[in-house]
């Protein structure tokens, strides 16, 4: 008894350091101390009648919204889902290594983009994926077999119907051939990008974490010219006449011009524009993360009016007629007078949506965080139909 | 209960550590280490204390143990001499424990700074968005370099090497105030606990982000430098000798024993 009693003391020490330890740990890492996950956020991207998006687990899938409203059984007639196998733990998959196992998948930030018969979707574990738009059937991987990956992609690809090009956390810019997959060029930065390159007449523009723009040649893959901001590049860059519009980690959205980087105005936020800036007849409407939506005069930077969410405003709304559709973190999603940004009608989700939201006439579909894709009827203010990406 | 936790102890500690980040040449690694060193600074009264206290206490041991002889049947007599002696000594019995238990939840902020900082994915970078303020120093350093010397701070580190001196530093600074003990039980007790302490810790790094485990090092180092000059020397911890063993009892027995065998033959 006496050999049991002299341990406990030690062990109660010590029992007491691990407890503090596991649940100190609890709250940023969702309970877990070993690392941290990754879930994913892609957007939508429409061919014919079906919808294309990458789910959380790993899986593009496409959607026939007549079908979904319907209820019918996944997969109806054009709908598939294709699953991104992770075969090779741990290569170059940024920050987070991937499940060991072959069949487990992996959160996928990528809105897909589709060229012809081709879907393209990049991948966390940095390899780009063209698939049959009809079928779901693998047509080329990049890299190819036995070769190394290129650094995780979050950031969306872009193409000019000819090449594809896209942006790693390793730093690089790629191009590719859209048809093939045959590598073309890379250009390398001076700092991970999390975010997605824009293309206008044969330019690139793309921003990375080391605080650089940089402006590309889509054809050779050579600088055009590159200029040096106070912070990191916090959003997707757009394009609207000759000026160039992101958001940065020291709160501004940035005007520059597309010629040469020169700075024509910034605007001061409350936090982080995340979200990329849409753009429509002169105008900038930018979602921030200090729960508001900002309409601005894309020449002058003039602030036109503002709305207030109830919340952070993390993912891109969408214009759809006269309106403007966003949703903020409570998982809200406001239907707003694009004129005005009064707003016309709201509906309670009660999940969120990290990726773009896309909108088809009155429907908005949005990828919740509760792994359901929602179409929702925004003139009627009701949910038509969901669908969840846990397919079983 | 969370909001107090990140608006009074987090969301400071985060914010500091990046804004030093931008100070130290967009160092981590570096402001890691400066955060170290101001946090044993603050507590350098309650260090002071606790090395007082901890000789205080080794100093009582033989009275301790008498009384120990004097009430062995009576548990709770024993226990109120006890503390009627700390008391006359004015030595609080637990006092060795607070500068411990005070870093505890700097241990936690920094180790939950640490993963939301260094945003080693992109929820994790969104997540941190509501934890910065808006001070033009904490935007630019955002998102922060997390290399260091050759470590990657938002991950474990691969090699043994951070285990190894985080449990060797922890050992050397125990084995400095622990004192040894004529009784076996409690000799056995404190053996264990000073090496179990830093295997546990030791354990932890292999596991946790290696910018935890580098203050964890650079505070044990300091600890040990602390407890030098204010214990006086390397206290109970002596170092490995590599000279010849004096001899004892036993062995000029045993050696005597085998000339008289020698003398017969």
């Amino acid at each position: 008894m006496s050999r049991i009693k002299k341990y406990i003391k030690p062990l109660v020490l010590l029992g007491l350091i691990l407890i503090v330890f596991v649940t100190g740990c609890g709250p940023i890492t969702g309970g877990g101390c070993s690392g941290t996950q990754t879930q994913g956020w892609s957007g939508f991207a429409l061919y014919k009648n079906v919808i294309c998006f990458g789910s959380m687990e790993g899986k593009v899938i496409a959607l026939d919204p007549v079908a979904r409203s319907e209820n019918k059984t996944f997969p109806s007639e054009s709908e598939w889902s294709y699953l991104v196998k992770v075969s090779t733990p741990g290569s170059a998959c940024g920050a987070v290594c991937a499940p060991s196992s072959s069949s487990a998948g992996l959160g996928i930030y990528d809105t897909p983009v589709i060229v012809e018969e081709l879907v393209y979707v990049g991948t966390y574990t940095g390899k780009i994926y063209a698939l049959n738009a009809s079928r779901g059937v693998v047509r080329w991987i990049y890299p190819r077999e036995g070769y190394d990956t290129v650094g995780a992609i979050v950031g969306n690809i872009v193409t000019d119907g000819k090449s594809l090009y896209f942006g790693s956390a390793n730093g690089k810019i790629y191009a590719l051939d859209a048809a093939t997959g045959d590598f073309k060029w890379e250009f390398q930065t001076s700092n991970k990008i999390w975010t997605s390159p824009t293309i206008d007449n044969g330019i690139i523009y793309a921003g990375n974490y080391g605080g650089n723009v940089y402006a590309i040649s889509a054809e050779t893959g050579k600088e055009i010219w590159s200029i040096k901001i106070p912070s990191a590049v916090s959003s997707s860059i757009s394009i609207y006449e000759n000026s160039l519009y992101f958001g940065t980690f020291d709160r501004y959205l940035y005007a520059i011009d597309k010629a040469n980087g020169q700075e024509k105005w910034k605007f001061a936020t409350g936090n982080w524009v995340w979200a990329r800036p849409v753009i429509q007849s002169g105008r900038i409407y930018s979602a921030c993360l200090d729960h508001k939506l900002y309409a601005l005069d894309a020449l002058t930077g003039k602030e036109l009016w503002q709305f207030t969410a109830e919340s952070p405003i993390v993912s891109t709304p969408v214009i759809s007629g006269n309106y403007i559709d966003v949703i903020c973190d409570q998982g809200i999603l406001y239907k707003l007078d694009l004129d005005k940004g009064t707003k016309v009608s709201s509906v309670a989700l009660g999940y969120t949506a990290y990726g773009d939201l896309f909108a088809e006439g009155d429907t908005v579909y949005l990828y919740a965080r509760d792994h359901n894709v929602y179409a929702v009827d925004t003139a009627k203010g009701i949910v038509s139909w969901k669908f969840s990406s846990l397919l079983k | 209960m969370i909001d107090i936790w990140y608006i009074a102890i987090l969301d400071p500690v985060l914010n500091g550590l990046i804004a030093l980040s931008q100070v130290c040449y967009n160092s981590f690694g570096l402001a890691i280490i400066v955060l170290t060193v101001a946090v044993r600074i603050v507590l350098m009264p309650l260090t002071f204390k606790q090395t007082q206290s901890t000789k205080a206490m080794q100093a009582m041991q033989p009275k301790l143990q008498e009384l120990q002889k004097k009430y062995a049947r009576n548990q709770q007599k024993m226990q109120q001499e006890m503390m009627r002696m700390y008391k006359e000594a004015g030595i609080n019995p637990l006092g060795c424990m607070w500068p411990m238990l005070i870093q505890m939840p700097i241990w936690i902020a920094l180790y939950q700074s640490i993963m939301q900082a260094l945003a080693a994915t992109p929820e994790n970078l969104l997540m941190l968005s509501q934890h910065l303020y808006s001070w033009d120093i904490v935007g630019q350093a955002i998102p922060l370099n997390e290399e260091f010397l050759g470590l990657k701070l938002s991950q474990p580190d691969p090699t043994l090497i951070l285990a190894i001196l985080v449990g060797l530093s922890m050992w050397v600074q125990q084995k400095m105030v622990t004192a040894p003990s004529t009784d076996p039980k409690q000799a056995q007790m404190a053996s264990m606990t000073t090496m179990m302490m830093p295997m546990m810790f030791a354990f932890f790094t292999l596991s946790f982000p290696s910018g935890l485990a580098l203050y964890w090092v650079v505070s044990n180092i300091i600890g040990i430098v602390i407890q030098y000059f204010v214990g006086g020397g390397w206290g109970y911890f002596t170092f490995p000798s590599f000279k010849p063993q004096p001899q004892t009892a036993a062995s000029d027995q045993q050696r005597a024993l085998k000339e008289g065998s020698d003398k017969k033959n």
